[in-house]
């Protein structure tokens, strides 16, 4: 029975040696001299500093740049805990969202859920919309709107607050993606975002159009996937075009 | 559905199709010990292996000495995997500092389980817990040594069938290293630069420390990921770099790259039928068994894509698009990249639960309830749908034996397979393989439902077992049942919600992957054992043909009953429960009621 038995710690150790460091090794060394950009990361600089990689979603929030799709990954966007918010079809966290109580025993959203960003996308693209309740009634003293209202007003089973926009809106823009670093959005997304930006950065509306037409990405051979707008990319796009005037 | 979407699904059904006969002949001549193409390259690669592991080529294995061979290879590679993860502080190439801490005794034995049983469940996220030498030296060498075991143990068992009057199946090891060295390493290292071409990372560099465009702080993690990534696919591992697994854009950055991982998937499996029809000297029983798992593939990628294409109605109602439009999928979203859609996510989920790969592009969780069904079934029949490498091959044998058991039943003779007279030992292995998988899954679901613990203590730190579920009502229970599923049988995707590492699941899961890989494995050689003793017989105009439309459909039929009839009850609770209200617009909201045998 040895001799079957013996030869199993011999080629582990073997293998171990070729497969787990040679192979990758080599694989490597040659990728970084023939693939150097994609290998490391497809990292975009800005003089020497690095601001981000091409193909991992960042946080976009100021009202001037488009805004990729909500981000499960750590706090948001963190390229060091991808993943996606793994809640299901029936999940009344998904749908209305859920608040909890921080340190200072103030209530806080905790998880934002699909109704919530739905508010926010028709408000901050002036998209037309009906709601059972005026917006008026979830503001803070500062007259923004105050989320954790909205989502205890979404969770009040006895009178809940139905808000729905009047043409269906992208489904991408209020769902979250699997990796949470999702580094692209839809183009019909992009398209709901541009009135928003044309006015911050006086950019005519033509125009827009056709940077966005620019930075679609067709699928590959006109056949393989889906077509996309990087968000990264076309904000700097943006930036380098139509810069903002301090 | 949209045709583009069904025009990706039937080109990539057409390149496993293309692929299956060169590959399939490349492997048959392989393993009868020819000389290949690839001799004149790699054969010193061979022979250098064979002597430094005292491995005699020439000398073959009865049955038992086969498994006892298995055995010693998979108990090493747990050993070396379990150390080499409690000792990464001490080890090279770990710019992240990750420590033992990380990797608690029961995380790291749940991940050397993982690893050596070819499920490739994760536990944990690898970006956050292990070091890129623990990746390349315990995972990424485990990830060629299960697939190269799989693709040993269905040629052992087509040797069963192909021979008569032997007492011999083969040689593990020779096998073993066969398949790594001719067929496996070739194929990964292609695949690898591919990978990079699209994007894939392949650097041992510290995570990247960015300032955004926006003034944030982002940190951006790195690896050696495209080594890993070809023989993850190819081998269908599946267990991600990253905790996001192939959804993440380090893992699979194009529409490209995700067909190739796919293609990679099912390419081996595909072969193998092939294979299996040249050894036995009909290659027309290959054919019938690749239109088995063609039949079964198909209906369970169009069931899916159209359960998510049509999306959750809930979301409709609030406002989303869920039809398809030119600028936009449409679908089901959540959960989903936007650079695959609903086509490719779809097709990928179903493709990755057909064999034992688990590797993801789209969060299951997160998908409808049929949508979502889908991937469980695919599991719950053995992997039998192409299945994973050598495992899919070895699978649909052990039903076959099955159909042709019950369609001797039905005219009263003896049945017969590939010439074999299949009889007592061979019926009772086949059944004795299919029971321990079942009630692996069955036992453990039912046993995670109810069991409590004492919050915040070792066993399970959130109490009762069902408070680790992410979701509520059948979701929850789904997402149980997944975990058992996946991992009895060896196929490493989940419902990720749950959270799986802690004491009592990393232990029971580990423990239903071992059942599921060597309770099902030892009896099918076993059973090649006692064939390979047998005599052919010549077929006569009463033997049952298996080459033909008749025994396709007698094999689907056989799978779906078996997988029907064993877990119709389980899916009633949770998914095809959930269909029906979410159609009713129920919500669920996430409290652990108190309940509990032990409680």
């Amino acid at each position: 029975m040895w001799e079957q038995i013996l030869p199993g710690l011999r080629i582990k150790i073997f293998l171990t040696i070729v497969l787990g460091v040679v192979y990758p090794l080599a694989i490597t060394g040659i990728s970084q001299v023939v693939f150097p950009k994609q290998a490391n990361g497809s990292l975009v600089k800005a003089g020497d500093k690095v601001i981000g990689s091409e193909i991992i979603g960042q946080n976009f929030a100021k009202p001037e740049y488009f805004h990729p799709r909500p981000s499960s990954a750590g706090s948001g966007y963190d390229a060091t805990a991808s993943s996606g918010s793994n809640l299901g079809p029936t999940s009344a966290k998904l749908l209305r969202g859920t608040t909890k109580m921080d340190e200072k025993k103030n209530e806080v959203v905790d998880f934002d859920g699909v109704a919530l960003r739905v508010v926010h996308y028709c408000v901050e693209n002036e998209i037309p919309y009906e709601s059972s309740a005026p917006l008026d009634q979830f503001k803070d003293a500062r007259g923004d709107l105050d989320d954790v209202k909205l989502v205890k007003a979404f969770n009040d089973d006895k009178a809940p607050l139905v808000f729905k926009p009047k043409a269906p809106i992208p489904a991408d823009a209020v769902t979250g993606s699997s990796s949470g670093l999702d580094p692209h959005i839809s183009p019909a997304n992009a398209e709901a975002q541009t009135g928003r930006i044309a006015k911050v950065r006086g950019i005519p509306a033509a125009q827009m159009k056709e940077l966005i037409a620019q930075s679609t990405e067709q699928p590959s051979l006109g056949i393989l996937g889906e077509p996309r707008v990087n968000v990264l990319k076309l904000n700097l796009m943006l930036d380098r075009r139509y810069p903002v005037r301090p | 559905m949209t045709s583009v979407g069904v025009l990706q699904i039937a080109i990539f059904f057409i390149l496993i199709l293309i692929c299956a006969k060169p590959l399939g002949a490349f492997m048959a001549r392989l393993f009868e010990g020819e000389r290949t193409f690839l001799h004149p390259v790699l054969r010193w690669l061979e022979v250098l292996t064979y002597k430094v592991s005292g491995i005699r080529e020439d000398v073959e294995q009865r049955w038992t000495q086969y498994t006892a061979a298995l055995l010693s290879f998979s108990i090493f590679g747990f050993l070396l995997t379990y150390l080499l993860q409690r000792a990464q502080a001490f080890l090279p190439f770990n710019p992240q500092h990750f420590g033992a801490d990380k990797v608690p005794p029961d995380l790291a034995f749940n991940t050397a389980t993982s690893f050596v049983t070819n499920t490739n469940w994760q536990a944990y996220g690898g970006e956050s817990t292990l070091s890129y030498f623990v990746q390349m030296a315990a995972l990424t060498v485990q990830n060629f040594a299960s697939a190269a075991v799989g693709i040993a143990i269905a040629v052992a068992l087509i040797r069963g069938f192909a021979r008569q009057e032997r007492r011999t199946i083969g040689n593990f090891w020779v096998d073993v290293t066969r398949a790594t060295v001719y067929v496996l390493l070739p194929i990964s290292v292609v695949a690898a630069f591919l990978f990079v071409s699209q994007g894939v990372i392949q650097n041992l560099s510290s995570y990247t420390d960015v300032t955004t465009v926006e003034g944030a702080k982002q940190m951006i993690a790195q690896g050696p990921v495209a080594s890993q990534e070809a023989i993850k696919q190819l081998g269908t591992n599946g267990g991600g770099f990253f905790n996001a697994n192939s959804s993440h854009p380090f893992e699979n950055p194009t529409p490209f790259s995700n067909l190739l991982s796919m293609f990679l998937i099912f390419l081996i499996p595909g072969a193998l039928t092939y294979t299996l029809g040249k050894m036995v000297g009909d290659t027309r029983q290959g054919w019938a068994i690749f239109g088995a798992f063609s039949v079964m593939f198909l209906i369970g990628v169009f069931v899916c894509y159209a359960s998510e294409q049509a999306g959750n109605p809930l979301f409709a109602k609030i406002g989303l698009q869920t039809a398809a439009t030119a600028g936009q999928p449409g679908g089901n979203m959540e959960g989903k990249e936007v650079r695959f859609g609903i086509a490719n996510s779809a097709l990928y989920a179903t493709v990755t639960t057909d064999a034992s790969c688990g590797a993801v592009n789209s969060m299951h969780d997160s998908y409808t309830p049929l949508g979502g069904l889908v991937p469980l079934f695919n599991i719950q029949t053995g992997e039998v749908i192409f299945g994973g490498v050598g495992a899919g091959l070895y699978g649909i044998l052990l039903y076959c034996i099955l159909a042709v058991f019950i369609a001797g039943l039905m005219v009263g003779r003896t049945p017969e397979y590939l010439g074999k007279k299949i009889e007592q030992k061979e019926v009772k292995m086949a059944m004795l393989a299919v029971i321990a998988t079942a009630f692996s899954i069955l036992f453990f679901t039912a046993l995670s439902s109810v069991i409590t613990f004492p919050a915040k203590g070792y066993w399970n730190p959130p109490g009762p077992a069902i408070a680790n579920m992410n979701n509520s009502g059948p979701h929850g229970f789904s997402e149980i049942l997944y975990a058992y599923t996946s991992g009895t049988g060896n196929n490493g995707s989940a419902f990720a919600g749950i959270t799986a590492n802690t004491p009592w699941y990393d232990l029971t899961i580990g423990l239903a992957m071992w059942i599921g890989r060597f309770l099902f494995l030892i009896p099918l050689l076993a059973a090649a054992g006692s064939l390979a003793a047998k005599k052919k017989i010549a077929a006569t105009a009463g033997t049952f043909p298996t080459h033909g439309p008749l025994f396709v459909g007698l094999l689907v039929g056989t799978v779906l009953i078996v997988g029907a009839l064993t877990f119709f009850p389980a899916l009633s609770l949770g998914p095809i429960v959930e269909h029906y209200l979410m159609h009713s617009g129920k919500l669920f909201s996430m409290i652990v009621p108190p309940v509990g045998i032990w409680s």
